[in-house]
């Protein structure tokens, strides 16, 4: 088709073209870049392949640890994949005969080490792992209407080689997909696009034989183009499963009379609901790994009736109403609020920046944000205030020497200089950050290093469980850690969470402007300034009034019952002013909403119930906290009573009606397998609820459900893309076309 | 198909031969099993390619820069999903053109402004002295043309492919490829 023409002879000037010599500090720069990603990648082995994910998580624990070789868990992986593939590859490759078409063979086949049929299987893994970097992808086409009259015309072509006059219609895509026709060669490429949607065309190639799931996973269906101009997207650093989150699985329902015992560590984190908000705005779900409730929930701030003095910190405040998703269960409520010093107590602070200046964080959502919410953060300082600014990955050292907090100029100045993408690998990081923060180290004040990362942990210690213990160990010196996380792609939720609960701190996610400001200014003196430390709740529920109880969230903070009273275990902390909540539903004793049956052969524990106030406590609430600068912890003791219950929601106040809306939003969102309200009337409970809300966070939420109802409509069977089988067990039958 | 086990035997053929010593395939192999130097190597060894490549596809030095800092730092995290259907060096070109659009998208996205900004001049890649301004117009337009259309010129007549190559490294036909071509004439035919 290629008619000679003059502007063959115009355009091959192109080739004429000399390109300049590459800058070689550029090309050091890019390398070193290389290496950084390098690193970083092999630390998160498991990215992007459920297949793999999923194998791996057989070694959860050893992950959890760090002490395990990465390297190790994904070679293992891999292996499982191949042996599971292996047989399916093989049986495809002899039992079909598809050539490519116009496609010559240029292709260099991979060396790979194992056998040759190993490395078969390896590939079809890797075939795999493709079609779910594009199912996250968001390929976008440049010039839709001209791409759709080709893709029009590509599609005539390939039917034209064997079924020239099947009419083409909308929707036959779906049908095809769902039950694969012998027709192998024809049938995948009628499609849905005329409506010039993104093109992306729905195949079924035997190759990607993980697809026999349906409904629920839309977007794995979308697959590579492959006649038609929708370019084949690589995989992007935005892409959403780059985030690595830790694995956890949700607290089940437990039976009173078993485990009377539920023991957790507060947890005032409240990155997971920025992360989830930046998903929702940005238009894609968060993974289910993604949706901490408690973070949600603690999001919001409550309006718990707070300690007074600081030697008892704050006291619990326990309300029980009806549970909005399920009419015979109820909702313990357990909330603390952290006292509050007088305005008038000004406390030394002494903070230092770590500053992560790699070049990924050369994005407008990341260094520059950064910068400004610090400068945020310098605005409030003052005279007795020092700041320090260390910089790691990318241009390293001390950025500023300890300045005074009014010496704002040059704070500002410094940081306004920071640039991502230097060369340096910045070494020693971390260390020169404690070190910073402990010779100017004030006693009785806020000694904090706070680290801004995108995700980027290359702060000088390369093994994670070295960087824990070396963190713990400062945090035995009274430095604290917070983590400021930025930016997505590339995000280690898992290690920032990981390392902000060893330094005694907190994990944020900044997203926006916003959520700096609420952070560093708004909650300051929650992020900064700890007023109690290794913060535990215990509850033993009272058999005789509660048979089954469930924790909502929490469920990376479970502690063993005997933690409780150990205080050499560590817990979460508490700030100034913070409040914290945990839910339980509960199932009163004779509502018939039980999910376990009673046993045959049980005595009745109840009537063995000495005490006669048994019959009017739901349950005994234990806390244990230790004061900031003390190793001995201190227990709060409450009855959960009944006096404490109401009987409708309505009578509930507002904040325990909205915190509740906010745990059916997070258990909605991930798919849990509990509680299931439809989003208006999360919406609606939580509309009602909404209080005085002057920072308009709680208006913001109501966005969030809006968003959450268009991209996981209510009819769901969500079954979570993770939750689906993706080994194929029925592999379909297929029979060469003619 | 892309997807094909057809090309199988081949795979066997070239399991046989000795793999050279520090061959490309070797390396991403080692590579992608986490071996550092590995890697390394292989990005050093293609970084002035793709600087290459950026750079005739931008048409400015420091914008190729960066995306060949971008597509080795993306290196990192995508090489394992090269599979070795295709020429390690048209995957390249692949990863390479994909990030030039998405540099440009971003760019296009958030602040045309930059460059009116920009104190220095704006460091335009221009072709050598002797070629005419005619050249460095034909240029111009080439690279203003719609993504696909740019590309299938750029690979065929800078790079001198052929439109089967081309097509392999746009992820798409020979014919579709030809299309493109024929459309980027008929839309220079306008401005030259």
């Amino acid at each position: 088709m290629s008619n000679h023409d003059e502007f063959d002879d115009k355009l091959s000037a192109l080739n004429a073209l000399k390109t300049p010599v590459p800058n070689e500090a550029r090309r050091n720069q890019a390398l070193d870049a290389a290496m950084l990603a390098f690193d970083a990648e092999q630390k998160r082995v498991t990215q992007g392949n459920p297949l793999i994910s999923r194998l791996s998580s057989v070694f959860a624990n050893a992950r959890r640890n760090w002490t395990m070789d990465n390297r190790l868990t994904y070679g293992l992986g891999t292996a499982a994949v191949a042996l599971l593939l292996l047989p399916l590859g093989y049986q495809l490759y002899t039992s079909t005969a598809i050539t490519p078409v116009g496609v010559p063979p240029v292709t260099v086949p991979m060396q790979v080490e194992p056998t040759p049929l190993g490395g078969e299987a390896a590939k079809v893994a890797t075939e795999e792992k493709k079609v779910e970097v594009l199912a996250n992808g968001t390929a976008s086409v440049e010039t839709p209407k001209a791409d759709a009259e080709i893709a029009a015309d590509s599609l005539d072509n390939r039917l034209a080689g064997s079924t020239a006059d099947a009419p083409v219609e909308e929707g036959e895509a779906d049908l095809a997909v769902a039950s694969p026709t012998p027709m192998a060669e024809a049938a995948p490429f009628a499609d849905a696009d005329a409506a010039g949607k993104p093109l992306m065309r729905q195949m079924i190639a035997p190759g990607t034989v993980a697809q026999p799931m349906t409904a629920g996973v839309q977007p794995m269906m979308e697959m590579e183009s492959f006649a038609a101009p929708a370019e084949p997207m690589m995989a992007m650093p935005t892409d959403p499963s780059g985030d690595e989150f830790s694995k956890f699985a949700e607290s089940p329902v437990k039976i009173v009379k078993s485990e009377p015992v539920s023991t957790f560590s507060i947890d005032v984190d409240t990155a997971a609901y920025s992360y989830v908000r930046r998903a929702l705005t940005d238009g894609w779900v968060p993974e289910p790994d993604a949706v901490r409730i408690e973070e949600l929930v603690n999001y919001f701030s409550y309006d718990y009736p707070a300690a007074t003095d600081a030697a008892t910190p704050f006291k619990p405040t326990v309300s029980v109403y009806p549970t909005p998703w399920n009419g015979k269960t109820q909702i313990v409520q357990i909330g603390i609020k952290g006292y509050v010093p007088p305005v008038t107590e000004d406390k030394a602070s002494n903070l230092t920046f770590l500053i992560d200046t790699s070049g990924s964080m050369d994005e407008p959502d990341k260094l520059p944000l950064l910068k400004r919410a610090f400068g945020l953060l310098v605005d409030q300082l003052g005279e007795n205030d020092t700041v320090s600014i260390v910089a790691y990955a990318g241009s390293a050292g001390v950025v500023l020497e300890p300045t005074k907090g009014s010496d704002k100029t040059k704070i500002l100045a410094a940081l306004d200089n920071l640039a991502a993408g230097g060369s340096t690998a910045g070494a020693a990081g971390i260390e020169l950050a404690y070190q910073l923060a402990e010779q100017h180290k004030v006693a009785d004040g806020v000694n904090r290093v706070i680290l801004a990362t995108d995700g980027d942990f290359n702060v000088g210690i390369d093994d994670p469980e070295e960087l824990k213990t070396y963190i713990k160990g400062k945090r035995e010196s009274g430095v604290f850690l917070s983590v400021l996380g930025f930016g997505q792609g590339n995000l280690g939720d898992d290690t920032m969470q990981a390392l902000a609960q060893n330094g005694n701190g907190n994990a944020s996610y900044i997203d926006s402007f916003k959520e700096a400001q609420k952070v560093l200014v708004a909650d300051a003196g929650g992020t900064l300034d700890t007023i109690a430390k290794d913060v535990k709740i215990q509850v033993e529920f009272n058999p005789a009034v509660v048979s089954e109880y469930r924790l909502i969230g929490y469920e990376t903070r479970a502690l063993n019952r005997e933690d409780f009273n150990n205080d050499k275990v560590d817990a979460g902390d508490v700030g100034a002013g913070t409040t914290v909540t945990a839910l339980y539903e509960i199932t009163p004793v004779g509502s018939g909403a039980e999910l376990n049956d009673p046993l045959r052969y049980e005595t009745d524990a109840a009537a063995a119930t000495p005490d006669a106030s048994a019959a009017t406590e739901f349950g005994f609430l234990k806390l244990r906290y230790k004061l900031p600068n003390e190793d001995t912890s201190k227990l709060i003791e409450v009855p959960i009573g009944r006096d404490q219950a109401v009987d409708s929601l309505d009578k509930a106040n507002a904040d325990s009606r909205f915190a509740v809306a906010v745990a059916a939003f997070g258990q909605k969102l991930k798919g849990s397998n509990y509680g299931e309200m439809s989003w208006a009337d999360i919406r609606k409970l939580a509309q009602g609820a909404r209080g005085e809300d002057e920072a308009g966070y709680r208006a913001e939420f109501m966005g969030m459900i809006d968003m959450a109802a268009v991209l996981r409509p209510n009819v769901v069977n969500a079954a979570p893309v993770e939750d689906v089988e993706a080994i194929p067990v029925p592999v379909p039958e297929v029979v060469p076309a003619n | 198909m892309q997807r094909s086990f057809a090309l199988m035997p081949q795979f066997f053929e070239n399991r046989t031969a000795a793999p050279p010593t520090m061959a490309d395939d070797a390396l991403i192999a080692k590579a992608i099993g986490g071996d550092r130097r590995a890697f390394g190597l292989l990005v050093e060894r293609h970084y002035d390619f793709i600087f290459r490549t950026a750079c005739k596809w931008c048409g400015k030095v420091s914008d190729a820069e960066d995306v060949a800092q971008d597509v080795c730092v993306k290196l990192a995290s995508i090489l394992k999903s090269f599979d070795g259907r295709s020429a390690f060096t048209s995957w390249l070109y692949r990863v390479t053109l994909n990030a030039v659009r998405d540099m440009q998208r971003a760019r296009s996205r958030r602040g045309r402004n930059v460059d009116r900004y920009a104190v220095v001049a704006p460091d335009e890649y221009l072709p050598d002295q002797e070629d005419s301004a005619a050249a460095k117009e034909l240029w111009n337009a080439v690279r203003e043309l719609p993504g696909q259309q740019r590309d299938a010129v750029l690979l065929i007549y800078a790079e001198g492919m052929s439109h089967a190559e081309a097509g392999v490294i746009m992820g798409c036909k020979e014919a579709t490829v030809s299309w493109h071509v024929h459309e980027a004439k008929k839309t220079l035919r306008g401005l030259l």
